[in-house]
């Protein structure tokens, strides 16, 4: 099983940027050489450049990038719908290929010929949907409408039943192409339930998506696309900080921005600085030290109650810590004009990576957002190596000898007994008590 | 057993992708599609599939009121044949080839989210729209016998059942062969140009008039008539009457000929379709 199932070997695909349509004189003057040359590289768009991927069977691998980055590009090249300019392509087995759900239902055809039209689309045969149709209709939960057009759905059903079918070709690659967006939270889980499932059973998976958790739930590698190139190619913890450490750098690059906020915009940031008082290192901190920061606002009218909050955000978007001032108690009555907020953290015992903060500020009488930063500004964590996760507290470790065999027994005993009357005490942590 | 399949990058252009699409995959899809095409033409119609055999009957009888009471006698060319049999039995077939061609054009442009979507065989969309044709043109094909049986009963016209019957499926096949090859060539046409459409309308409309449904092509030796007898369908439509009815003699010859040029046209279609199909998603 060492033979990868999918394989993409220095791959390019571009695309034409002008419309290819010529004006029928312009094109039979550029035939018989009076028009003007054929289109330079400058028409060209390069969507994918030496693009280089090998999924194994049984392996998920998460496709993550910005809009524009040649995602869909690759799983369309992947599925056969395109070729490339440039580089191999080679798949092996059945694929079934989920870059748009439901492509090919009808809406005048009820819910049960869609499944065997978009079926036998997919590559199934008659005996094979018939086999499938009631497991097809269970999974999207859609016994009672099945003989209803499939115009008069909700665009969750019609998602579910798109999926359903998809997820029961049995393929041995699957692709997904962000979408599973549609169905409401217990469907989606369901679907990530079942994609797991196929991969269980060998299938090779490629998953686009921008939902980074659910990339990290399910793949075991992921490779980041920028451009047309791979980025990164890794685990997907580090290759969503890769994302993202990406996409704030961009942002944060642009100091316009730092006054291009969300919300109704009575109030303006000015600047936003954080750090360790006197650290040449700027917004370096090293775990566990003293940190401080430093937000000017640029108010438009005079506020009585300001609320500012500070959110820190983990390294994969997950939030961490909220500060709010009127939840702290704190009580900022400005005049219109600017004013200065500092926050001061004795103690950071954060682990060691990139964190990002949000700032946000209402006015507390008038009941609504007045800032809201998007993304973040950037703060680096050095904690020497000591964390994983997301915090560094103090703790300390102790060792000794094991304890006698019969001693261990009980212990052995104790656990498995513990673990049957589900009190959820880890059988390590009994070990090491 | 799915074999290994290799999807050649720009320098083995000439590998055929197959990708697990077994020929019984193939014809399933096909065959499934053909049959979307029938249910959603005919769906929300409270006359439904009469519309295949009233449309040909409808258009009968504005050819028999023009060529027996607008301009009686005019008619003669039949050769004995009542009129009304006569252009039905070429209407039947001319409505596979126009109903075919007219799906076929539309058949990839029309289906934009599956060309650009999901992967198959790209012929499986124009073939389905001519196989749901196909079953238009069996419709109203039976009215045709009815027609024959009623003449026959009535006295009018009294048919006898020979052995050329068994020709009418070659016939047909030929037919197929020159609608397959010919829409295939137009529904790539119109991917790259949508005027095809427009054209093909119009197009299909002369042609009738010139392959002898409602009204003979001169056979005088002319030059009009040689150009006109290089169209296959003057031969094909020919043949059909000659199989169903006693006035002509079978001409094999021209019916071998039009068979050579469908034979032609279908392989020539396939192969450039085969080979720009890599291309229909990017181009649609």
């Amino acid at each position: 099983m060492d033979k990868p199932a999918v394989q993409l070997d220095r791959v390019s695909k571009r695309f034409r940027i002008a419309e290819h349509r010529v004006p029928l004189l312009q094109r039979i003057g550029r035939w018989t050489g009076i028009g003007r040359g054929d289109a330079s590289a400058a028409n060209w768009f390069w969507a994918l450049r030496d693009v280089s991927l090998a999924v194994l069977p049984g392996e998920a691998v998460g496709v993550i990038g910005p809009n524009g980055a040649g995602k869909s590009t690759i799983l369309k090249l992947l599925a056969g719908i395109l070729r490339p300019d440039g580089g191999r392509v080679a798949v092996s087995g059945r694929t079934a290929a989920l870059i748009e759900i439901g492509a090919g239902f009808h809406g005048d055809l009820t819910g049960r010929e869609n499944v065997f039209l978009n079926g036998a689309i997919l590559g199934m045969s008659r005996r094979e949907i018939r086999a499938k149709l009631d497991s097809i209709v269970a999974f999207a939960g859609l016994e009672r409408f099945l003989d209803m057009p499939v115009k008069r759905y909700s665009s969750g059903m019609y998602a579910r039943l798109g999926f359903s079918i998809a997820a029961h070709v049995d393929p041995d690659v699957l692709l997904v192409d962000e979408v599973l967006s549609v169905g409401d939270a217990l469907f989606r889980l369901r679907c990530l339930d079942r994609m797991r499932e196929l991969v269980r059973n060998g299938a090779a998976l490629v998953f686009i998506t921008h939902d980074l958790d659910q990339m990290q739930s399910i793949c075991r590698r992921a490779v980041v696309l920028e451009g047309g190139a791979v980025a990164f190619s890794g685990s997907p913890r580090q290759a969503v900080e890769h994302y993202l450490g990406a996409m704030t750098r961009s942002y944060v690059a642009r100091p316009a921005d730092v006054g291009a906020c969300g919300g109704v915009g009575a109030v303006e940031l000015a600047a936003f600085r954080v750090g360790a008082p006197n650290d040449p290192r700027g917004n370096w901190i090293t775990s566990g030290q003293c940190a401080e920061a430093t937000l000017e606002l640029r108010l438009a009218r005079k506020m009585d109650d300001l609320v500012v909050e500070l959110n820190l955000r983990g390294p994969c978007s997950d939030g961490l810590i909220s500060f709010n001032s009127g939840r702290s108690g704190a009580r900022f009555a400005a005049a219109a004009g600017g004013v200065r907020i500092g926050l001061s953290l004795p103690a950071l015992p954060l682990a060691g990576g990139q964190y990002f903060w949000s700032v946000r500020a209402w006015d507390r009488d008038r009941g609504i957002c007045e800032l809201d930063t998007p993304y973040g500004f950037p703060m680096f964590i050095d904690d020497g190596g000591k964390a994983t996760g997301s915090l560094c507290l103090v703790h300390a470790w102790s060792f000794a000898s094991a304890p006698k065999s019969s001693d261990r027994e009980d212990l052995m005993m104790a656990s498995s007994d513990e673990v049957a009357t589900s009190r959820g005490v880890p059988h390590e942590a009994l070990h090491l008590r | 057993m799915i074999p290994d399949i290799a999807l050649g990058g720009p320098a083995d252009s000439a590998r055929r992708i197959e990708r697990g699409h077994s020929s019984a995959a193939f014809t399933h899809l096909l065959l499934v599609l053909a049959w979307r095409d029938i249910r959603v033409r005919y769906k929300q119609s409270l006359l439904g599939i009469g519309w295949a055999v009233l449309h040909p009957l409808s258009m009968m009888l504005i050819f028999t009121f023009v060529f027996t009471r607008a301009f009686p006698g005019s008619a003669a060319f039949a050769g004995g044949i009542p009129y009304p049999l006569y252009v039905y039995s070429g209407l039947v077939p001319w409505t596979l080839l126009a109903g075919g061609l007219s799906g076929c054009v539309m058949s990839l442009v029309g289906n934009r989210n599956l060309v650009t979507k999901v992967y198959f065989a790209r012929e499986v969309l124009p073939l389905s729209c001519l196989a749901s044709s196909l079953a238009d043109c069996l419709i109203a094909g039976t009215v045709l016998f009815g027609l024959m049986g009623y003449y026959h009963l009535s006295g009018e016209y009294s048919f006898s059942v020979r052995i050329t019957v068994l020709l009418l499926p070659l016939v047909l096949c030929i037919q197929l062969a020159l609608v397959a090859g010919l829409g295939m060539l137009l529904a790539m046409a119109n991917l790259f140009y949508r005027d095809v459409r427009q054209v093909v309308g119009v197009a299909v409309q002369l042609w009738m008039f010139i392959s002898g449904v409602v009204v003979p092509v001169p056979g005088d030796g002319s030059l009009f008539s040689a150009f006109v007898r290089l169209n296959p369908m003057v031969a094909v439509i020919a043949a059909y009457r000659a199989c169903l009815f006693d006035g002509d003699r079978l001409d094999m010859f021209g019916l071998a000929i039009a068979a050579a040029q469908a034979a032609t046209i279908l392989a020539g279609g396939w192969v450039l379709f085969r080979k720009a199909s890599h291309r229909f998603a990017e181009c649609i």
